[in-house]
Protein backbone atom coordinates (compact mmCIF):
# COMPACT_ATOMS: atom_id res chain seq x y z
CA UNK A 1 0.00 0.00 0.00
CA UNK A 2 1.26 3.54 -0.67
CA UNK A 3 1.97 5.72 1.81
CA UNK A 4 -1.21 8.15 2.59
CA UNK A 5 0.06 11.90 2.23
CA UNK A 6 -1.38 13.08 5.56
CA UNK A 7 -2.24 16.41 4.32
CA UNK A 8 -4.45 15.87 1.68
CA UNK A 9 -8.07 14.72 3.33
CA UNK A 10 -7.42 11.40 4.14
CA UNK A 11 -7.20 9.17 7.36
CA UNK A 12 -3.98 7.56 7.70
CA UNK A 13 -4.79 3.69 8.59
CA UNK A 14 -2.33 2.24 8.38
CA UNK A 15 -2.97 -1.82 9.92
CA UNK A 16 0.75 -1.66 11.52
CA UNK A 17 -0.06 1.80 13.55
CA UNK A 18 -4.21 1.86 13.89
CA UNK A 19 -3.80 3.77 17.16
CA UNK A 20 -2.78 6.36 15.48
CA UNK A 21 -4.82 6.27 12.20
CA UNK A 22 -8.13 6.14 14.73
CA UNK A 23 -6.61 8.91 17.04
CA UNK A 24 -6.51 10.83 13.59
CA UNK A 25 -10.10 10.37 12.99
CA UNK A 26 -11.73 10.51 16.50
CA UNK A 27 -10.23 14.00 16.78
CA UNK A 28 -10.94 15.28 13.30
CA UNK A 29 -14.80 14.30 14.24
CA UNK A 30 -14.46 16.21 17.19
CA UNK A 31 -12.63 19.29 15.66
CA UNK A 32 -15.89 18.97 13.01
CA UNK A 33 -18.00 18.94 15.96
CA UNK A 34 -15.93 21.86 17.95
CA UNK A 35 -15.95 23.89 15.04
CA UNK A 36 -19.51 24.06 14.53
CA UNK A 37 -19.93 24.85 18.08
CA UNK A 38 -17.80 27.55 17.85
CA UNK A 39 -19.60 29.11 15.06
CA UNK A 40 -22.79 28.69 15.90
CA UNK A 41 -21.57 30.44 19.57
CA UNK A 42 -20.58 33.20 17.56
CA UNK A 43 -23.36 33.48 16.12
CA UNK A 44 -25.69 33.88 18.82
CA UNK A 45 -23.35 36.43 20.64
CA UNK A 46 -23.61 38.37 17.60
CA UNK A 47 -27.54 38.10 17.50
CA UNK A 48 -26.94 40.09 20.96
CA UNK A 49 -29.25 37.55 22.78
CA UNK A 50 -27.14 36.41 25.41
CA UNK A 51 -26.82 37.97 28.69
CA UNK A 52 -22.95 38.88 29.74
CA UNK A 53 -22.73 36.34 32.59
CA UNK A 54 -23.93 33.52 29.14
CA UNK A 55 -21.38 34.96 26.89
CA UNK A 56 -18.82 35.19 29.40
CA UNK A 57 -19.44 31.36 30.43
CA UNK A 58 -19.85 30.45 26.42
CA UNK A 59 -16.52 31.94 25.88
CA UNK A 60 -14.62 30.08 28.58
CA UNK A 61 -16.21 27.11 28.22
CA UNK A 62 -15.26 27.05 24.14
CA UNK A 63 -11.55 28.19 25.35
CA UNK A 64 -10.93 25.34 27.70
CA UNK A 65 -11.88 23.29 24.95
CA UNK A 66 -9.98 24.94 22.11
CA UNK A 67 -6.73 24.21 24.86
CA UNK A 68 -7.83 20.86 25.35
CA UNK A 69 -7.71 19.85 21.53
CA UNK A 70 -3.94 21.79 21.32
CA UNK A 71 -3.15 19.42 24.12
CA UNK A 72 -4.55 16.95 22.72
CA UNK A 73 -3.14 17.52 18.93
CA UNK A 74 0.39 17.58 20.58
CA UNK A 75 -0.20 13.98 22.59
CA UNK A 76 -1.46 12.38 19.38
CA UNK A 77 1.52 13.98 17.44
CA UNK A 78 -0.63 15.93 15.11
CA UNK A 79 -1.38 19.84 13.51
CA UNK A 80 -4.36 21.38 11.84
CA UNK A 81 -3.22 19.72 8.42
CA UNK A 82 -3.95 16.54 9.76
CA UNK A 83 -6.92 17.17 11.19
CA UNK A 84 -8.47 19.22 8.16
CA UNK A 85 -11.53 17.33 6.17
CA UNK A 86 -12.50 18.77 2.68
CA UNK A 87 -16.35 19.88 3.48
CA UNK A 88 -17.01 19.71 -0.53
CA UNK A 89 -18.93 23.10 -1.08
CA UNK A 90 -18.42 24.60 2.08
CA UNK A 91 -14.54 24.55 1.56
CA UNK A 92 -11.86 22.80 3.81
CA UNK A 93 -12.96 22.59 7.64
CA UNK A 94 -9.65 24.45 8.90
CA UNK B 1 -13.25 -0.25 -40.59
CA UNK B 2 -10.44 2.34 -41.44
CA UNK B 3 -8.41 4.93 -39.79
CA UNK B 4 -8.99 8.16 -38.08
CA UNK B 5 -6.76 10.62 -38.04
CA UNK B 6 -5.44 12.57 -34.70
CA UNK B 7 -4.69 16.06 -35.20
CA UNK B 8 -1.44 17.66 -33.19
CA UNK B 9 -2.29 21.04 -34.59
CA UNK B 10 -2.15 22.94 -37.62
CA UNK B 11 0.44 25.70 -38.80
CA UNK B 12 0.69 27.96 -42.33
CA UNK B 13 1.28 26.32 -45.07
CA UNK B 14 4.27 28.95 -46.54
CA UNK B 15 5.64 27.55 -43.21
CA UNK B 16 4.89 23.61 -44.33
CA UNK B 17 8.13 24.04 -46.67
CA UNK B 18 10.29 23.24 -44.12
CA UNK B 19 9.71 19.36 -43.59
CA UNK B 20 8.86 17.73 -40.52
CA UNK B 21 11.00 16.14 -38.38
CA UNK B 22 10.73 12.32 -37.52
CA UNK B 23 8.20 12.00 -34.86
CA UNK B 24 6.22 8.89 -33.69
CA UNK B 25 3.00 8.61 -33.66
CA UNK B 26 0.27 8.44 -30.87
CA UNK B 27 0.46 4.60 -30.93
CA UNK B 28 4.09 4.89 -31.39
CA UNK B 29 4.23 2.45 -34.42
CA UNK B 30 3.91 5.23 -37.63
CA UNK B 31 5.08 8.79 -37.76
CA UNK B 32 3.34 11.57 -38.18
CA UNK B 33 2.86 13.30 -41.33
CA UNK B 34 1.30 16.60 -43.01
CA UNK B 35 -2.45 17.34 -44.51
CA UNK B 36 -2.19 20.61 -46.73
CA UNK B 37 -5.64 22.24 -47.01
CA UNK B 38 -5.10 25.47 -48.90
CA UNK B 39 -3.26 28.00 -46.94
CA UNK B 40 -3.35 25.52 -43.79
CA UNK B 41 -1.82 22.58 -43.27
CA UNK B 42 -2.83 20.05 -40.44
CA UNK B 43 -0.11 17.73 -38.61
CA UNK B 44 -1.61 14.51 -37.98
CA UNK B 45 -1.18 10.96 -37.64
CA UNK B 46 -3.53 7.50 -38.17
CA UNK B 47 -5.27 5.90 -35.52
CA UNK B 48 -6.56 2.74 -36.10
CA UNK B 49 -10.70 3.39 -35.53
CA UNK B 50 -11.14 0.09 -34.38
CA UNK B 51 -8.79 0.41 -31.14
CA UNK B 52 -9.63 3.74 -30.37
CA UNK B 53 -13.33 4.57 -30.56
CA UNK B 54 -15.38 7.03 -28.40
CA UNK B 55 -16.31 5.00 -25.80
CA UNK B 56 -12.96 3.38 -25.45
CA UNK B 57 -11.24 6.51 -25.13
CA UNK B 58 -13.39 7.67 -22.65
CA UNK B 59 -13.09 4.94 -20.63
CA UNK B 60 -9.45 5.26 -20.96
CA UNK B 61 -9.31 8.63 -20.00
CA UNK B 62 -11.28 8.20 -16.98
CA UNK B 63 -9.84 4.94 -16.14
CA UNK B 64 -6.48 4.70 -16.71
CA UNK B 65 -3.93 7.04 -14.99
CA UNK B 66 -1.02 5.24 -16.55
CA UNK B 67 -1.93 5.11 -20.48
CA UNK B 68 -3.53 8.87 -19.95
CA UNK B 69 -0.13 10.14 -18.58
CA UNK B 70 1.94 8.48 -21.31
CA UNK B 71 -0.33 9.86 -24.06
CA UNK B 72 -1.31 12.86 -22.41
CA UNK B 73 3.03 13.57 -22.24
CA UNK B 74 3.12 12.30 -25.66
CA UNK B 75 0.75 15.20 -27.34
CA UNK B 76 2.58 17.94 -25.18
CA UNK B 77 5.85 16.86 -26.11
CA UNK B 78 5.07 16.16 -30.01
CA UNK B 79 3.25 19.79 -29.96
CA UNK B 80 5.98 21.40 -27.99
CA UNK B 81 8.33 20.23 -30.59
CA UNK B 82 6.45 21.29 -33.34
CA UNK B 83 6.10 24.84 -31.62
CA UNK B 84 9.59 25.28 -31.76
CA UNK B 85 9.97 24.86 -35.84
CA UNK B 86 6.19 26.86 -36.66
CA UNK B 87 3.34 28.71 -35.53
CA UNK B 88 1.43 26.48 -34.30
CA UNK B 89 -2.78 26.64 -33.65
CA UNK B 90 -2.15 23.72 -30.59
CA UNK B 91 -4.87 21.41 -30.82
CA UNK B 92 -6.37 19.98 -27.23
CA UNK B 93 -5.05 16.35 -26.24
CA UNK B 94 -7.28 13.48 -28.41
CA UNK B 95 -8.98 16.09 -31.13
CA UNK B 96 -10.10 13.14 -33.37
CA UNK B 97 -11.29 13.08 -37.01
CA UNK B 98 -13.45 10.49 -38.49
CA UNK B 99 -11.48 10.79 -41.92
CA UNK B 100 -9.31 13.53 -43.89
CA UNK B 101 -13.08 14.77 -45.47
CA UNK B 102 -14.07 15.90 -42.36
CA UNK B 103 -11.05 16.99 -41.27
CA UNK B 104 -10.62 19.37 -44.35
CA UNK B 105 -14.31 20.68 -44.37
CA UNK B 106 -13.67 21.73 -40.32
CA UNK B 107 -10.42 23.15 -41.89
CA UNK B 108 -12.00 24.99 -44.50
CA UNK B 109 -15.01 26.35 -42.63
CA UNK B 110 -12.23 28.23 -39.94
CA UNK B 111 -9.75 29.27 -42.16
CA UNK B 112 -10.69 32.75 -42.05
CA UNK B 113 -10.43 32.28 -37.86
CA UNK B 114 -7.50 30.41 -37.99
CA UNK B 115 -5.55 32.71 -40.33
CA UNK B 116 -6.35 35.85 -37.81
CA UNK B 117 -4.74 33.51 -35.38
CA UNK B 118 -1.32 33.09 -36.87
CA UNK B 119 -1.36 36.45 -37.69
CA UNK B 120 -1.55 36.94 -33.84
CA UNK B 121 1.11 34.08 -32.44
CA UNK B 122 3.60 34.36 -34.99
CA UNK B 123 6.47 36.09 -33.57
CA UNK B 124 5.15 35.74 -29.71
CA UNK B 125 5.07 33.13 -27.04
CA UNK B 126 2.58 32.13 -24.36
CA UNK B 127 4.00 32.85 -20.90
CA UNK B 128 2.24 31.19 -17.49
CA UNK B 129 2.88 32.75 -14.27
CA UNK B 130 1.99 31.71 -11.10
CA UNK B 131 2.20 33.29 -7.88
CA UNK B 132 2.37 31.47 -4.26
CA UNK B 133 1.94 32.65 -0.97
CA UNK B 134 2.67 31.62 2.05
CA UNK B 135 -0.80 32.51 4.41
CA UNK B 136 1.18 32.60 7.77
CA UNK B 137 3.46 34.61 6.58
CA UNK B 138 1.57 37.40 5.20
CA UNK B 139 -1.72 37.22 8.04
CA UNK B 140 1.67 38.07 10.25
CA UNK B 141 2.33 41.36 8.55
CA UNK B 142 -1.19 42.07 7.95
CA UNK B 143 -1.96 41.60 11.62
CA UNK B 144 0.90 43.65 12.69
CA UNK B 145 0.93 46.36 9.97
CA UNK B 146 -2.55 47.33 10.32
CA UNK B 147 -3.85 50.15 12.30
CA UNK B 148 -7.58 49.27 12.90
CA UNK B 149 -6.04 45.43 13.63
CA UNK B 150 -3.52 47.08 16.11
CA UNK B 151 -6.23 48.64 17.98
CA UNK B 152 -9.06 45.64 17.97
CA UNK B 153 -6.48 43.99 19.63
CA UNK B 154 -5.91 46.69 22.61
CA UNK B 155 -8.89 47.16 22.97
CA UNK B 156 -9.80 43.29 23.78
CA UNK B 157 -6.50 42.83 25.45
CA UNK B 158 -9.06 45.08 28.76
CA UNK B 159 -11.89 42.56 28.09
CA UNK B 160 -12.79 39.77 30.12
CA UNK B 161 -11.45 36.12 29.17
CA UNK B 162 -14.85 34.74 27.82
CA UNK B 163 -15.90 38.29 26.12
CA UNK B 164 -11.99 38.25 24.62
CA UNK B 165 -12.50 34.56 23.01
CA UNK B 166 -15.28 35.58 20.56
CA UNK B 167 -13.70 38.95 20.08
CA UNK B 168 -9.99 37.22 19.06
CA UNK B 169 -12.51 34.81 17.08
CA UNK B 170 -13.90 37.82 14.97
CA UNK B 171 -10.55 39.64 14.66
CA UNK B 172 -9.38 36.27 13.14
CA UNK B 173 -12.09 36.33 10.47
CA UNK B 174 -11.14 40.04 9.80
CA UNK B 175 -7.52 39.58 9.32
CA UNK B 176 -8.50 36.50 7.21
CA UNK B 177 -10.68 38.82 4.85
CA UNK B 178 -8.19 42.01 5.13
CA UNK B 179 -5.35 39.08 4.10
CA UNK B 180 -7.19 37.98 1.02
CA UNK B 181 -8.49 41.39 -0.27
CA UNK B 182 -4.31 42.34 0.29
CA UNK B 183 -3.42 39.21 -1.46
CA UNK B 184 -5.83 40.10 -4.67
CA UNK B 185 -4.85 43.48 -4.71
CA UNK B 186 -0.85 42.91 -5.06
CA UNK B 187 -1.40 40.04 -7.25
CA UNK B 188 -3.83 42.14 -9.90
CA UNK B 189 -1.65 44.79 -9.72
CA UNK B 190 1.36 42.78 -10.51
CA UNK B 191 -0.54 41.36 -13.55
CA UNK B 192 -1.49 44.44 -15.00
CA UNK B 193 2.15 45.88 -15.00
CA UNK B 194 3.11 42.05 -16.61
CA UNK B 195 0.46 42.86 -18.90
CA UNK B 196 1.50 46.08 -20.24
CA UNK B 197 5.18 44.08 -21.79
CA UNK B 198 2.21 41.34 -23.50
CA UNK B 199 -0.24 41.88 -26.37
CA UNK B 200 -2.13 39.96 -24.04
CA UNK B 201 -2.58 38.86 -20.82
CA UNK B 202 -5.46 36.09 -19.36
CA UNK B 203 -6.23 35.46 -15.83
CA UNK B 204 -7.16 31.63 -14.85
CA UNK B 205 -9.05 30.20 -12.34
CA UNK B 206 -5.87 29.32 -9.08
CA UNK B 207 -5.23 25.70 -8.51
CA UNK B 208 -6.12 24.44 -5.33
CA UNK B 209 -3.52 22.45 -2.81
CA UNK B 210 -4.28 19.47 -4.09
CA UNK B 211 -3.46 20.05 -7.48
CA UNK B 212 -0.04 21.41 -6.53
CA UNK B 213 0.51 19.40 -4.19
CA UNK B 214 2.34 22.64 -2.41
CA UNK B 215 1.79 23.94 1.60
CA UNK B 216 1.77 27.66 -0.10
CA UNK B 217 -1.75 28.67 -1.72
CA UNK B 218 -1.95 29.25 -5.33
CA UNK B 219 -2.46 33.24 -5.22
CA UNK B 220 -2.81 33.98 -9.00
CA UNK B 221 -2.76 31.90 -12.33
CA UNK B 222 -2.21 33.73 -15.83
CA UNK B 223 -1.36 33.32 -18.99
CA UNK B 224 0.30 36.14 -21.66
CA UNK B 225 1.02 35.88 -25.05
CA UNK B 226 4.85 38.03 -25.51
CA UNK B 227 6.14 39.15 -28.39
CA UNK B 228 9.56 37.44 -27.98
CA UNK B 229 11.40 40.30 -28.00
CA UNK B 230 10.60 41.15 -24.76
CA UNK B 231 10.59 38.02 -23.11
CA UNK B 232 13.53 38.76 -21.40
CA UNK B 233 12.00 41.74 -19.68
CA UNK B 234 8.89 40.04 -18.51
CA UNK B 235 11.30 37.45 -17.01
CA UNK B 236 13.56 40.21 -15.39
CA UNK B 237 9.99 42.08 -14.11
CA UNK B 238 9.12 38.44 -12.56
CA UNK B 239 12.22 37.92 -10.88
CA UNK B 240 12.53 41.35 -9.39
CA UNK B 241 9.10 41.20 -8.12
CA UNK B 242 10.47 37.68 -6.58
CA UNK B 243 13.54 39.02 -5.15
CA UNK B 244 11.81 41.97 -3.57
CA UNK B 245 8.57 40.06 -1.77
CA UNK B 246 10.33 36.20 -1.22
CA UNK B 247 11.02 37.32 2.48
CA UNK B 248 7.48 38.72 2.40
CA UNK B 249 6.36 34.89 1.79
CA UNK B 250 5.92 35.65 -1.74
CA UNK B 251 6.55 32.78 -4.79
CA UNK B 252 6.97 33.21 -8.34
CA UNK B 253 6.58 30.80 -11.10
CA UNK B 254 7.02 31.57 -14.70
CA UNK B 255 7.00 28.93 -17.15
CA UNK B 256 6.90 28.97 -20.74
CA UNK B 257 7.28 29.22 -23.95
CA UNK B 258 4.18 26.93 -24.43
CA UNK B 259 2.32 26.40 -28.12
CA UNK B 260 -0.20 29.42 -27.66
CA UNK B 261 -3.28 26.74 -26.31
CA UNK B 262 -5.27 29.78 -24.40
CA UNK B 263 -4.44 32.44 -26.96
CA UNK B 264 -5.88 29.98 -29.74
CA UNK B 265 -8.88 27.84 -30.57
CA UNK B 266 -10.01 25.72 -33.10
Amino acid sequence: MQPVNQTNGKINLDPDNAEHGLAQLVLTIIELLRQIVERHALRRVEGGTLTDEQIENLGEALMNLEEKMEELKEIFGLDDEDLNIDLGPLGSLL
Amino acid sequence: MGNLLYLYGLIPSKEAEQSLPALKDFDGNGDIYMIPVGKITAIVCNLDAENYSEEMLKERINNDMEWLQEKAFHHHETVLKLANLYTIVPLKFCTLYKNQDSLENAVIENEAKLLDTFGLIKGNEEWNLKIYCDDHLLKKQVGENNPTIEAKKEEISQLSKGKQFFEKKKLDKLIESELEAEKNKTSEKIHLQLKGLALRGDVKKAWSNDVTGRKEDMTWNSVYLIPKTKVESFLEEVRRYEKDMKEKGWKFEATGPWPAYHFTSF
